[in-house]
């Protein structure tokens, strides 16, 4: 049908020939397109050979940072904790805050009920960025490069580039911070993007040719089974037999609140009824990231409607909490004091603390007056009982409630009808291991 | 030659997805292999407990013990124990007994009384909240009373009951916490046993900066928590 050799014939005319080119027709018999000065399958101007190859780097530059990502999950799913790989440069500084925060909150993965850590999103982006590289390739390498193979290499960079802008909304609207690695993708989709655009551009105009349609569905098919593959490939090898979400990791042995310290957390969405809700305790300390981290996972899961939870503050602060020699979270003690003062607002000053967390460390850290202050003015309910021995006598009290029960002495905890979910539990595998537990206690209701 | 270009297509392709694949598949077994070593796993983290400082000495402990058991907070024989009692409890001499608690200078509050009298001024009044809110992971408050020598020994006797009392109803009253019940240990000692000496007027006071003597510490009762494990 075509002559191979002729792809390594020097002259661009002779590349031109009828028949040539290796414009994919290997499915589809197409007519070689006429170029506007009447030559079939022209090949692009010199110039324009080398932005094939450029977005050839631009997707080997997104799989790097998407192999990073899913790296940093891959290595969380053993249940322990890991650095997070999170410079954007080799050598840069460390930023892992960000990187953390996104690999930790509900948009890292999908389908978490389903599977323990569900399957990271940056996986996709991994096959979509290796699909891309290898197409780029191939269009870099056709002598006879035609617009249907740079409009679809144009078009399929548009994936990226849209969830690149979806989550770098989701970035800046829910989770208030960039993760280094995510922004290369961003950076990665968008130079994809461009030079696949240049590229389409510096490609003669063509007729679009009877297959245009079929190559088109043909490749995203490729795309797709690249994609599919490593998913499938996920799903079959990704740790399933866990130990710690069919027997948790202690129970709870003395439920009773005598000192009334235990406060409501009300649930935003009401969800199910009262009756069908399972009992459920978490363990908080107000100025804790992760517990912050944990509060916005159980209610952007929609499970946490399906608890009737209580908070225990549990301050990691050693002004009040005898069991730490140091202050992780200083401040905690007094922003517990304002919660156990006005138990009725408690969970707007939780709210508060959590939303503002950085300023409130700082306050606390460097000037614990001015704290006080703040949580007086913002909720005047406590006034003239925060830092009063009633106080302090309360937070004590919801300190021993820890000690009745010989919890661990961290943040944060959850107790789910009186059973503790494992530690490695708590972060990616929250929904899976949740779901279960729920299932579970419904069952035996 | 179609089965040529094919394969060119494809080469890339296949490498596009060998690349990732090979990658992943790896770190997913040596997730795999990394947990099965881990599980089951032991939480790294120490587990909530009273405090149990470097002064809590087994002779500490075998006292407050003792106090705790023989002075009413174990049983139900009812609270508080007299001065005969308290030798016979601690079996040591006064100094032996005042020397226990040094170490917790930083801890003990004294609380002054007016001469002859048992009511807890202002300042007393915020002293023994205070060191009731300064609890910690503390187990046992106990409060020590006494009376300077002037007068007789059995008036002396009833006015340390009275001064202990005083310090109890006062955190009933403020508290209102079941566990004064269970934690709060009396123990009166009249003159007739285990007197402060006037060095004691260093301590934290609730007549701070008023005249101190011999006498004057010793209308008086010591508390504090006790950061032991009882």
């Amino acid at each position: 049908m075509h002559d191979p050799g002729s792809q390594l014939a020097p002259s661009p005319i002779k590349d031109s020939q009828p028949g040539s080119g290796d414009a994919a027709d290997y499915t589809v018999e197409v007519p070689k397109p006429r170029t506007p000065t009447g030559s079939y399958g022209a090949p692009a101007p010199s110039g324009g050979r080398i932005w094939p190859w450029l977005v050839v780097v631009a997707a080997l530059l997104g799989c790097v940072y998407s192999a990073l990502s899913t790296h940093s999950f891959i290595l969380r799913l053993d249940g322990q904790t890991h650095a997070v790989a999170c410079a954007i440069l080799p050598g840069d500084a460390d930023q892992s805050t960000g990187c953390v925060t996104a690999l930790l909150s509900p948009y890292s993965s999908v389908f978490r009920a389903s599977m323990w850590g569900g399957i990271p999103i940056s996986l996709p982006a991994f096959g979509v960025f290796a699909f891309l590289a290898g197409f780029a390739a191939w269009v870099g390498l056709k002598k006879d490069r035609m617009r249907v193979d740079t409009g679809f290499l144009l078009l399929a960079t548009l994936l990226p580039v849209g969830a690149s802008a979806f989550f770098a909304y989701i970035s800046a609207t829910r989770l208030g911070e960039f993760c280094s690695t995510c922004v290369g993708i961003y950076i990665a989709s968008g130079l994809g993007f461009l030079f696949a655009l240049i590229a389409h551009i510096r490609t003669p105009r063509t007729p679009d040719g009877v297959g245009r349609w079929g190559r088109w569905f043909l490749w995203f098919f490729e795309g797709a089974a690249i994609v599919g593959t490593l998913v499938l490939l996920y799903v079959m090898l990704a740790p399933s037999d866990r130990e710690s979400v069919a027997r948790g990791c202690g129970e709870l042995v003395k439920r009773e609140d005598e000192a009334k310290i235990l406060l409501k957390k009300p649930d935003p969405a009401e969800v199910v009824g009262a009756a069908a809700k399972v009992s459920a305790l978490v363990v908080v300390d107000p100025l804790c990231p992760s517990c912050k981290g944990l509060d916005e996972r159980l209610f952007a899961s929609g499970l946490g409607g399906r608890l009737d939870l209580d908070v225990l503050v549990f301050p990691l602060d050693s002004k009040c909490n005898w069991m730490v020699k140091s202050s992780p979270h200083p401040g905690a003690c007094l922003v517990t004091e304002a919660m156990l003062c006005a138990p009725e607002s408690a969970h707007r000053v939780l709210e508060y603390a959590y939303a503002d967390q950085a300023r409130l460390l700082e306050l606390g850290k460097t000037n614990e007056s001015a704290l006080k202050a703040d949580l007086e003015q913002k909720f005047p309910e406590v006034k003239g009982c925060v830092g009063s021995a009633a106080a302090k006598a309360k937070v004590n009290k919801s300190l021993r409630f820890a000690v009745a029960n010989a919890m661990p002495v961290m943040t944060p905890q959850l107790f789910v009808a009186g059973t503790r979910i494992c530690d490695e539990d708590t972060d990616l595998g929250l929904e899976f291991t949740l779901t279960r537990m729920l299932d579970r206690s419904s069952s035996v209701q | 030659m179609g089965a040529m270009i094919i394969v060119k297509h494809l080469v890339p392709l296949v490498i596009a997805l060998a690349v990732p694949a090979v990658m992943v598949s790896g770190w997913l077994t040596d997730a795999e292999a990394r947990l099965a070593v881990e599980e089951p796993r032991q939480s790294k983290a120490i587990t909530a407990t009273v405090a149990e400082e470097g002064y809590c000495t087994v002779e500490l402990k075998r006292i407050v013990r003792r106090i705790a058991g023989a002075c009413g907070l174990l049983g139900e024989q009812g609270r508080g124990c007299r001065p005969a009692d308290a030798t016979k409890v601690v079996s040591l001499q006064g100094e032996e007994f005042n020397a226990l608690f040094l170490p917790l200078q930083d801890r003990v509050r004294i609380i002054q009384y007016d001469m002859g009298a048992a009511e807890l001024d202002e300042g007393a009044l915020r002293a023994v909240e205070e060191a009731w809110a300064d609890r910690g992971g503390a187990s046992f408050f106990f409060v020590v009373s006494r009376a300077s020598p002037e007068g007789s020994v059995d008036k002396n006797r009833e006015l340390s009951e009275s001064r202990a009392k005083a310090v109890l109803d006062h955190l009933m009253k403020r508290f209102n916490d079941p566990d004064i019940e269970r934690q709060v240990g009396l123990l009166w000692l009249g003159e007739e046993f285990a007197q402060l000496e006037d060095k004691f007027c260093d301590w934290k006071r609730s007549r701070t900066g008023e005249k101190c003597d011999a006498k004057d510490i010793n209308r008086s009762a010591f508390i504090a928590w006790i950061d032991c494990s009882i």
